[in-house]
């Protein structure tokens, strides 16, 4: 099974990249679909295997083997319309997708110890913004995709109090186009595209409490992540006569993904409804600048440092499950998070703001070892800025639909 | 059945879903505000026109700052202005019958090549003075004219010396403001005085007394306004820019002069009797001035304006600028700028006055100049007055290219704006062309 298992996962990566622009910044909150379906919450309350990433404490309550794998495809616009042309402008990006995969084992039906393994994809984003578009020399396309792999430790320590830690090794890329305002002889302009592959490791702890039968409690830390790109490539595609003024060459970077405090709460009013609340607190003033160091610099060449000054947010995220009949649940749950994004400093790459969010979900197990979750996440925000480093003002308006589904074998 | 009822009606909330995932786009409704901007016409020179790269020629006039300021007129009930348009193929006409600048390569007097201006032709298409485009059913809303100055707009006959205007003149004895208001217009720009004093900065400050006085601007200009005034037009005005920012005065560096030890010493040798020094490295270069001494010649000083028709290759190779003192032609003095930019205050407050006598908008050119000389960023692109790599002038260094003439017709339009209380949109500059690199 373990073997199994494994190629499943294997698959996985080879398959998908993370592209999406949902959650604040560029963080995605698509780790498990019950989870999902009750507003994005469920760290102090254990459901499957996705408690590997919202509570490794959690895990510590699980009784079971369980393989569980979950895709949310992820269709997001944006239209932005410029204030002073008052013309309108949208992305073209493609569909994102977000994944998990966690399995979860026990080593004996005694042990108080559990092993999982969860790979997901907690930050990343694609934005493509339709030709010619007025911020073109600001930003057309970008490619941010990150893949953490987790192996996890939890112990249960007694009937009331789990602990959980897990290692994470992140495996990313960065892919950022714009175009240069510099015109080739058919009057095209040139463009610059810088690319690389990113590193970085951290780790994800938790702590879930009993207080009650219906009363839990759950805390969560996931560390800071620098994600850097050490051995990037810059290319440029200039005029002829520019070419010795943009050369092609490496350069380096860095993208820091925050740390994410949580506490979690859950309580089971009967034995079939049960409510989940969530509150982060997510670092993102670690995120104070995006910075290329390019190794072949010229006057018209130099390295660039721009200002994010990103700041630390709180978002709440909160919902329901109620088993209808045997084997259906249903879900609702909604959020709202603070858009870690100041006055001047909205972009194209993170067109973020304040969201609200609706979610809904539904799962079915058929028999005792095989189960389905479905869930949907609905957004939309807008966002009127200008911004301080290159003048752009408008208002990004965005949508965002993300239905999504996971399959669990457990035995 | 129950089950493809359930199918059926989830399906459709996802197909709903989808369909609401993508944000509405609603265009603004523009307003005219107070203006009927139904007839169109506007009185100027290069900029207006649409010369740039030192030449009339089609894709400069397709970007003329009154095509610009028409288009977006527009959209505010304005119909489309007809233009004297230089045929497409054309190298262009400069005011020397020269062909238009192209950014090519250009190997100098010491054989090292690098990108200049080029002209695309050897000679301009002179051809275009013979074109006979009056058309009394399509009447022109372009009356920017290459070098026309204040006190030509109302002169009678002006065809027969400035060909720019005898290819679209109505008759022998027309002059531009006879032929603009028989445009029948409603509203009405004026981009006037920059030709003047550009043709006395052009000439390194040789005939100031060609400048009108104050007093004959003032005159001049209120003829002008009045007659469109008694039209019924309303119109937008613009102050004068300090012509001296242009990068065809600030490119060639004071002291752009770079000695080794040995020319240094030449130097030296030279001119230390009449107390100028030289040093390795840069230096001021050598220029007449009548005033200086006994002979006439001292050196640069620092905020003093060399012009790009310096003869580059003289100076490189022939000791222009050493040993041959650069002649006034090629220099603006401390003292012709200060006149040049008390002049343009002069214009200006009389500009002004009559802007607010009349409630017409007032366009500040004179800002936006000053802007682009400190330099900003428009939409992620940076701009400045900074010879080509700026974005906004064109190879002549003097006038804007068409993204340079794109944002100087956004002042405008802000100017209508404010005055009229119209809501007509902004130009997307970074739509237009700057220059073209080979």
């Amino acid at each position: 099974m373990i073997n199994r298992f494994v190629f499943v996962l294997f698959l996985l990566l080879v398959t998908f990249h993370a592209q999406i622009s949902l959650g604040q910044g560029f963080q995605v909150n698509f780790q498990g679909q019950k989870q999902q379906g009750m507003g994005l919450a469920g760290t102090a309350y254990y459901q499957d295997g996705a408690s590997l990433f919202f509570n490794p404490g959690s895990v510590a309550f699980s009784n079971e083997n369980s393989v569980n794998v979950g895709f949310t495809p992820t269709f997001a616009n944006t239209l932005y319309v410029d204030s002073a042309t008052q013309q309108g402008y949208r992305t073209n990006s493609p569909m994102g997708t977000p994944f998990s995969a966690y399995g979860l084992f026990k080593l004996k039906d005694s042990s108080n110890v559990r092993l999982g393994l969860a790979v997901y994809t907690p930050f990343g984003s694609t934005v493509q913004w339709e030709d010619n578009w007025i911020g073109r020399f600001a930003l057309t396309r970008l490619q941010l995709s990150s893949i953490f792999i987790q192996p996890t430790f939890s112990y249960r320590i007694n009937e009331k109090l789990g602990l959980g830690a897990g290692f994470i090794v992140s495996v990313g890329s960065v892919n950022l186009q714009r175009d240069l305002p510099v015109q080739h002889p058919n009057g095209e302009y040139a463009s610059a595209e810088l690319s690389g592959r990113a590193y970085g490791f951290g780790f994800n702890a938790g702590i879930h409490y009993n207080v009650t039968e219906k009363f839990g409690l759950g805390l969560t830390y996931r560390s800071r992540i620098n994600m850097g790109v050490s051995n990037g490539t810059a290319a440029f595609d200039v005029p002829e006569s520019l070419e010795a003024n943009f050369p092609d060459g490496p350069f380096q970077s860095s993208l820091p993904l925050p740390q994410v405090i949580t506490l979690g709460l859950s309580y089971k009013f009967t034995e079939k409804l049960v409510a989940v609340l969530d509150i982060n607190y997510v670092g993102w003033s670690a995120y104070d600048t995006l910075a290329f160091d390019y190794e072949k610099n010229t006057p018209s060449l130099s390295d660039t440092k721009s200002a994010r000054n990103y700041v630390n947010i709180f978002a709440f995220r909160g919902g329901v499950a109620y088993d209808v009949w045997k084997g259906l649940t249903l879900r609702l749950g909604g959020g709202f998070g603070f858009t870690p994004v100041q006055a001047g400093y909205a972009t194209p790459e993170t067109p973020d703001a304040n969201r609200l969010y609706g979610t809904f979900g539904l799962s079915y197990a058929f028999g005792d070892h095989f189960s389905v979750d479905a869930s949907l996440y609905y957004t939309q925000l807008k966002r009127s800025d200008t911004n301080l480093e290159t003048n752009l003002s408008g208002s990004y308006t965005t949508k965002a639909i993300a239905p999504g589904i996971s399959l669990i074998y457990k035995w | 059945m129950k089950k493809s009822i359930l199918t059926y009606i989830l399906g459709t909330c996802v197909v709903t879903l989808f369909s609401a995932c993508k944000p509405e786009f609603k265009q603004e409704e523009n307003s005219p505000g107070s203006i009927d901007a139904t007839s169109f016409v506007m009185i100027g020179g290069g900029s207006v026109s649409g010369f740039m790269d030192d030449a009339l020629y089609f894709e400069g006039q397709k970007n003329a700052l009154a095509q610009l300021i028409a288009q977006q007129l527009e959209l505010v009930g304005g119909k489309e202005i007809h233009q004297p348009y230089v045929s497409q193929g054309s190298n262009g006409l400069s005011l020397e019958g020269n062909a238009r600048f192209k950014l090519n390569y250009r190997t100098d007097c010491k054989d090292i090549s690098a990108l200049s201006p080029v002209r695309a032709a050897a000679s301009g298409d002179l051809s275009i003075l013979n074109d006979v485009l009056y058309n009394g059913q399509k009447p022109f809303g372009n009356f920017g004219v290459p070098d026309l100055r204040l006190l030509q707009v109302n002169e009678a006959g002006y065809g027969t010396q400035n060909g720019f205007f005898g290819r679209i003149m109505s008759a022998a004895s027309a002059s531009v403001l006879s032929d603009a208001l028989a445009a029948n217009p409603t509203f009405f720009a004026l981009y006037l005085g920059v030709e003047d004093v550009l043709s006395y900065a052009k000439s390194g400050g040789k005939n100031n007394s060609e400048l009108p006085s104050l007093s004959e601007f003032q005159t001049a200009y209120e003829e002008i306004v009045n007659a469109f005034i008694g039209l019924g037009c309303k119109g937008a005005i613009s102050l004068i820019p300090d012509v001296t920012q242009m990068p065809y005065f600030t490119t060639i560096p004071y002291n752009g002069l770079t000695l080794d030890a040995e020319n240094a010493q030449t130097l030296n040798n030279i001119y230390n009797p009449l107390d100028f020094y030289f040093e390795v490295g840069s230096n001021p270069f050598m220029i007449e001035d009548g005033n200086a001494n006994q002979f006439g010649i001292r050196q640069i000083l620092e905020g003093e304006k060399l012009l790009l028709s310096l003869p580059l290759d003289s100076v490189k190779c022939n000791q222009m600028g050493t040993l041959f003192p650069i002649r006034n032609e090629f220099v603006l003095t401390l003292e012709e700028i200060a006149f040049i930019q008390t002049r343009i205050q002069g214009y200006n407050s009389i500009i002004t006055t009559i802007a607010n006598q009349h409630n017409l908008a007032l366009v500040r050119a004179d800002a936006f100049y000053d802007k682009l000389q400190s330099g900003f960023m428009y939409n992620g692109v940076s701009m400045s007055s900074t010879f080509v790599s700026g974005g906004a002038y064109s190879l002549d260094g003097i006038y804007f290219n068409a993204k340079g003439n794109a944002l100087l017709a956004n002042e405008f339009l802000k100017a209508i704006n404010i005055r009229y209380n119209s809501t007509i949109p902004a130009l997307n500059a970074g739509y237009f062309n700057a220059t073209i690199f080979p």
